[in-house]
């Protein structure tokens, strides 16, 4: 059920350009959003929030960012609907707040003064107004707004100008008349362009006609933000800067996570201790230790990681630095058949591939699209990270790779990444010259100013991260930790080896006759080739449907098989206990290197993610993809575990 | 034979005449304010020359080698 707009208020279309800083005004306007979906039928993302004026209450509609009202892409197509009225459950709105980028007017004006065509009451926020101060950009707001022939705001986010002018006005102009559209002298096309082809021609000509004596000269000397530009998309420099910010993101938080990740633990430790000591010895304290309070703290240990990425990546997004990735990137990304505009989706799945893969609808191109979407799923998601940092924390050698700077660990974790990366060029490359074959897609995009990254805004995303990871990913991580450790404790076994034994053999009796442990014992021989023990079998297959339960699953399997039930949980404990980890009925370590490495491969190629699946389903509307994507992320996961465990143990690693 | 967007030199300013086509491709680039007689700069390239990076009514966009070529250019 979709709630209903409160009744009685007034509902108004935020429209905008992307990265014009929409997103700040609706915060500004509305604060956090009172609802956030989908459009119904399609996989565009709906935000609205609430403010109220002057006693009247105002539904604030976020519309996604659009250069034109002549849809090209599913996101634009959206934008247009709403503004006709089109969508169910969103009224017509009654006013249009049109946000324009004040250093950035001409190219700006172009949907502004389409919106005066759509025949609602508009209203126009000059956004980014402070940095147009700064650059000596002068506009005439009032002549501006006497010649589009509506209202027009300035907007500076820092000092909070314009909200509240721009609150009154969107009240005034909801119960107002529509503004005149711009005359627009289209000539007629003896070429037979198309219709949107000859008004945009006509439409620039008229803006420039507005903008005489609105706005001084646009400037033509150079100045720093020039210079930075100009080295940041150097062939040479931009490009090992580039590689210098990815690594050096990286190693950051390599070095700055491990101090609060040990405060997280060390509070798990204390708080399980203490549970077990009030708890009597039985299936309830198990349940809670071994299973819950287990599940909490190996999600719980990971946030410090999540929230430092998404930190990093909001950064570079809020700075402008992600487009400048995308125009690096292109010729890359074209060589492998994908386009510059895959970067920011692909980019995306390194901390999630749902997200990524829902961004993937900014490309116009349907043939670009689906390729992305099929590789995004190899990017190293978030939820591959605990496996990556456990495993490389544990089995890696503590050593300098090469440079004494660079922890051999940070080099592992680093190539894990990049397998990701190297394995979807792969994948893609075939891909585009086979089932997508077809003419070069076209490329066509901004590349935002330099400006500050605004910290509300950065603290926000990476808050959200990991608020959604402790909320969707960890919900789902504890439940399924009580699963597997009941599917790891029944059904009991019938006969105990004789002469009852030491307390890990009859513990280690238990769990080869429980459900996971047949399911593990079933896929064996399949795993054996990669070095794998029916322990890592188990906990591999029980990943299938959403690979953060892998530590929890391993955590509750080794847990079952320790003889030290006191010892506290956590991801060091965890450690330890898949250290002390032995083949059945030797003394020969399952853990060495090169499994460590062959599950890291697994994980890392695996399509181990039920959620990823159905996006990837209802993205492309089709069946099809969700079970190709899983056929070769799973074939090509077993290939690549199986030659790195053979390799590493030929090598003698 | 005119001169075309994809064989400018990098730091030159050059005038829009025409962007030849009228399928999604011209229409995008008319809407992002490459229409005839604006004046584009051409900033840089990207590594291996591609895509360009340009300068135009006071915004940088990026286009590729391909689409430049359908854009007309004259002296300024």
């Amino acid at each position: 059920m979709r709630p209903a707009m409160t009744p009685g208020s007034l509902t108004v279309a935020l429209l905008g350009n992307p990265n014009v800083g929409k997103s700040t005004l609706f915060t500004a306007l509305a604060g956090i959003p009172t609802r956030v979906g989908n459009y119904p039928g399609v996989t565009v993302e709906e935000k609205i929030g609430r403010f109220t004026h002057h006693g009247q209450a105002i539904d604030l509609v976020d519309l996604p960012g659009t250069y034109s009202l002549v849809p090209q892409s599913p996101d634009e197509r959206v934008a247009v609907d709403v503004l006709r009225g089109a969508f169910a459950g969103v009224p017509r709105p009654d006013c249009i707040l049109v946000v324009a980028d004040a250093t950035n007017l001409a190219r700006n004006l172009f949907l502004a003064t389409q919106a005066l065509e759509v025949g609602l009451p508009v209203v126009v926020a000059l956004s980014l107004a402070d940095v147009a101060d700064r650059r000596g950009l002068r506009i005439d707001v009032p002549e501006l707004s006497r010649r589009l022939g509506c209202p027009v705001v300035r907007f500076a986010a820092p000092t909070g100008e314009g909200v509240g002018r721009i609150r009154d006005l969107v009240l005034t102009a909801s119960s107002g008349q529509p503004p005149r559209p711009l005359d627009l002298e289209r000539s007629p096309a003896p070429d037979g362009r198309p219709p949107a082809a000859i008004d945009a021609i006509a439409r620039y000509v008229a803006i420039e006609r507005l903008l005489e004596g609105v706005t001084g000269a646009v400037r033509v000397e150079t100045t720093a933000e020039d210079r930075i530009d100009a080295l940041l998309t150097h062939p040479v420099w931009g490009t090992l800067i580039f590689a210098g910010v990815m690594l050096g993101m990286f190693a950051a938080i390599f070095w700055l996570a491990p101090p609060l990740m040990d405060l997280i633990s060390s509070f798990m430790d204390g708080l399980s201790a203490l549970v077990a000591r009030m708890l009597p010895e039985g299936a309830v304290r198990s349940l809670v230790v071994d299973g819950i309070l287990a599940g909490v703290s190996s999600t719980a240990v990971f946030v410090p990681q999540i929230a430092l990425l998404f930190l990093f990546v909001a950064l570079l997004e809020g700075c402008g630095y992600l487009a400048r990735a995308a125009f690096l990137m292109d010729r890359l990304l074209v060589g492998v058949g994908l386009s510059g505009k895959s970067f920011i989706p692909l980019l995306s799945s390194f901390a999630c591939a749902i997200p990524g893969i829902m961004a993937a609808r900014t490309i116009e191109s349907r043939r670009d699209r689906l390729l992305t979407i099929l590789v995004a799923p190899l990017m190293s998601c978030s939820a591959r990270l605990p496996v990556y940092l456990l495993l490389c924390g544990a089995f890696v050698p503590d050593r300098a790779a090469g440079v004494p700077w660079l922890p051999l660990k940070a080099a592992v974790l680093a190539g894990l990444y990049a397998l990701g990366v190297v394995v979807a060029a792969a994948v893609a490359w075939v891909l585009s010259r086979t089932l997508f074959r077809g003419p070069q897609q076209p490329f066509v995009m901004e590349l935002p100013g330099w400006r500050w990254p605004r910290a509300g805004v950065v603290f926000e995303r990476s808050r959200e991260a990991a608020w959604s990871f402790l909320g969707n990913a960890g919900t789902l991580i504890v439940a399924l930790s009580i699963v597997l450790w009941a599917l790891g404790h029944y059904p009991k076994p019938a006969v105990l080896p004789a002469g009852g034994g030491e307390v890990a053999d009859v513990r280690g009796e238990a769990l080869r006759q429980s459900f996971l442990g047949r399911a593990g014992r079933l896929v064996e021989p399949l795993v054996k080739p990669l070095g794998w023990d029916w322990r890592i079998g188990c906990a591999a297959l029980a990943s299938f449907p959403a690979r953060e339960v892998v530590l929890a699953t391993l955590g509750v399997i080794y847990n079952l098989g320790d003889v030290d039930t006191e010892s506290a949980d956590g991801a060091t404990a965890l450690e330890r206990r898949l250290k002390s980890a032995r083949w059945d009925g030797t003394d020969r370590p399952v853990f060495t290197l090169p499994v460590a490495l062959s599950i890291m491969v697994f994980f890392a190629l695996c399509a181990q993610c039920a959620s990823t699946l159905v996006v990837i389903g209802r993205e492309t509307g089709s069946w099809i993809w969700p079970a190709v994507t899983f056929a070769y992320m799973t074939a090509l996961a077993w290939l690549g575990a199986f030659v790195v465990f053979q390799a590493g143990t030929w090598l003698g690693w | 034979m005119t001169a075309s967007l994809d064989d400018v030199m990098v730091g030159s300013t050059v005038r829009v005449q025409d962007v030849s086509g009228g399928d999604a491709v011209a229409i995008r680039l008319l809407e992002m304010g490459v229409t005839p007689g604006v004046e584009v700069r051409l900033v840089g390239k990207a590594p291996f020359g591609d895509p360009l990076e340009l300068e135009l009514r006071g915004y940088r966009l990026s286009i590729r080698r391909q689409e430049a070529a359908r854009v007309a250019i004259g002296d300024r």
